[in-house]
């Protein structure tokens, strides 16, 4: 049997002192990469009003795609139906949340995002599933909206 | 000949129910955001999976002991409520996501809200663990999920990933900002495919089909090509990602839109393939999980327990189902929707991966349970080493991503 074999072995029903010596140790270790994750956090990450514009840039680009797909005969009605739920959800809330959120940008520009949010989201609330509406003019819309909140997004 | 067949029926199950949820969320989410930039990250946990399994499997068939028995066994029982309870945090997350996944797969073929569907799946899983023989829950949604394999006709379909898309393999798409993000799907591709569950799973199947010494080479197989082929639909979801969503500005942020990926080149086929992916997966991935907790909470407690059992020969065991489907609902109730949960549970599975395993490597290599079957030097220090990676990545992007509202 090879040392290896020998180490873990001792380990699980004869030195279990030892074990948890080495499990306050490793305890140590953990509390320090801990602490080091949260001072050097704004460095790896983004503001948290860029990451929202970003997802919320992706999630109208997806709407848009869902729409352009159904228009184009490549998704049912009901797989339309149920992403756009989806994309209720995602993106349900935004105008209230966004100027709340760390890093978010000038007075104006929050409220030039909010009308184009607005617009857009009467497409998510509303999309024209059927052939009786203009599904050209939301798509626009959804593009314009996707463009704006990536731009905000630094993306 | 029924050697064979056992063989290649393992090589099948292994192959189809290796998505799931997670995979399919870390997947889609991966390759729109990152291009092929966490290809290297399933490769690893590929690696991971199928030693985990092949040894796993190779603990039951010679010590005829489950690995929850083991554990319990050589640790005693304070020390096994460690593992079982990192086990029941991290799995019970997990099936929540299962039961969305399954929810959302049944919105997208119907329209109907999957807040709707979301009690009728958890209805689903239960009558399935309780009526279902073992071989069905084993074998059916598994041999269904070799519909997976789609998903690499779909890249073929495209054309396969264009220059600058395979740039990304060995020179990741990662922004200024974006760093945490892509720990983030580290740690959750990690996790999501090492789950632990599966460990409790296949050991309890192992014990239910009677596995002996003579099964070992049907284990080696079906981990080594099971598990390496079951990849190749994990991957070729973050290249559909990569070539159809992530030129789009997509961020697979719902699992619908990752279907939108399959919809470009197959049309409706392609989307409706998707959701029927997504459905056998997350079942059969629910089943799995709702079984494996519980046949670690009986295995442990000194249940009787047992699949093919009535349930009123292993009541505790089956009543053990009942409770933790209901912990699934519950934490449905709290609001996170399936493909967030899913990443979240991933992550959190990567981040207790050490607590549910190391005890495991320690049993590996007790020559009383195995003989001269322990494990040799090189799979050690490759399970330890891949098993410290995604819990430290797990570690420091998990509050990241907390903090700013993320995953």
């Amino acid at each position: 049997m090879s040392i290896w074999h020998w180490n873990l072995r001792i380990t699980s029903r004869r030195n279990h002192c030892g074990f948890w010596r080495k499990g306050s140790l490793c305890g140590l270790l953990l509390i320090l990469i801990g602490l080091l994750t949260l001072t050097t956090g704004c460095q790896v990450n983004q503001q948290a009003f860029e990451r929202i514009a970003g997802d919320a840039g992706a999630a109208f680009s997806a709407a848009s795609t869902t729409l352009n797909y159904f228009h184009h005969g490549q998704i049912t009605n009901l797989y339309a139906r149920a992403s756009f739920e989806e994309y209720q959800q995602e993106l349900g809330g935004l105008d209230r949340q966004l100027p709340l959120q760390q890093g978010v940008p000038d007075k104006h520009t929050i409220e030039q995002l909010l009308v184009v949010y607005k617009q857009a989201m009467q497409v998510i609330d509303h999309p024209c599933l059927d052939t009786l509406c203009n599904w050209h003019i939301q798509l626009a819309s959804l593009d314009r909206a996707s463009q704006a909140f990536l731009k905000a997004g630094g993306q | 000949m029924k050697k064979w067949f056992s063989i290649t029926l393992g090589i099948v199950t292994a192959t189809g129910g290796f998505l799931d949820a997670g995979t399919i969320a870390t997947a889609g989410e991966s390759g729109a955001k990152f291009g092929l930039g966490l290809i290297w990250a399933v490769v690893l946990a590929t690696i991971e999976i199928i030693l985990l399994v092949e040894m796993v499997g190779r603990f039951t068939a010679v010590s005829k002991k489950t690995y929850a028995d083991a554990i319990r066994e050589d640790f005693g029982f304070k020390f096994y409520l460690f593992p079982l309870l990192s086990e029941i945090i991290a799995e019970s997350l997990l099936l929540a996501a299962e039961l969305g996944g399954i929810a959302i797969a049944l919105s997208l073929f119907t329209g109907i809200s999957w807040h709707i569907w979301f009690p009728v799946a958890a209805l689903l899983v239960l009558v399935m663990s309780w009526r279902a023989p073992f071989d069905w829950i084993e074998n059916g949604p598994a041999l269904f999920g070799l519909l997976t394999l789609s998903f690499v006709i779909a890249v073929v379909a495209l054309g396969g990933p264009s220059h600058d898309t395979l740039v990304t393999l060995w020179n990741p798409d990662v922004k200024q900002g974006d760093l945490a993000d892509y720990l983030y799907l580290v740690a959750a591709t990690l996790g999501a495919t090492i789950s632990p569950y599966l460990l409790y799973f296949y050991s309890s199947g192992a014990r239910e089909e009677g596995w002996s010494g003579s099964s070992l080479v049907l284990n080696r197989v079906t981990a080594f090509l099971g598990m390496g082929f079951g990849s190749v639909g994990s991957m070729a979801l973050i290249v559909l990602g990569a070539i159809v969503l992530r030129p789009l500005n997509m961020n697979a942020n719902t699992l619908g839109e990752i279907g939108l990926a399959m919809a470009k080149p197959f049309g409706i086929i392609g989307s409706l393939l998707f959701a029927s992916v997504l459905f056998v997966t997350c079942l059969g991935a629910a089943l799995e999980v709702v079984l494996a907790v519980s046949y670690n909470i009986a295995q442990g407690f000194g249940w009787e327990w047992g699949e093919n059992k009535q349930p009123v020969k292993a009541a505790r065991f089956n009543l053990t189902i009942i409770i933790f489907l209901l912990v699934a609902v519950v934490i449905r109730l709290i609001g996170l929707d399936p493909l967030h949960l899913a990443l979240l549970a991933s992550t959190v599975i990567a981040l207790f991966l050490p607590i549910s395993l190391f005890p495991f490597l320690v049993l590996m290599n007790d020559p009383q349970y195995l003989g001269n079957k322990v494990n040799g030097r090189l799979s050690n220090l490759a399970v330890i080493l891949i098993l410290l990676i995604a819990f430290v990545v797990a570690l420091v992007s998990l509050p990241l991503e907390v903090l700013t509202g993320g995953g």
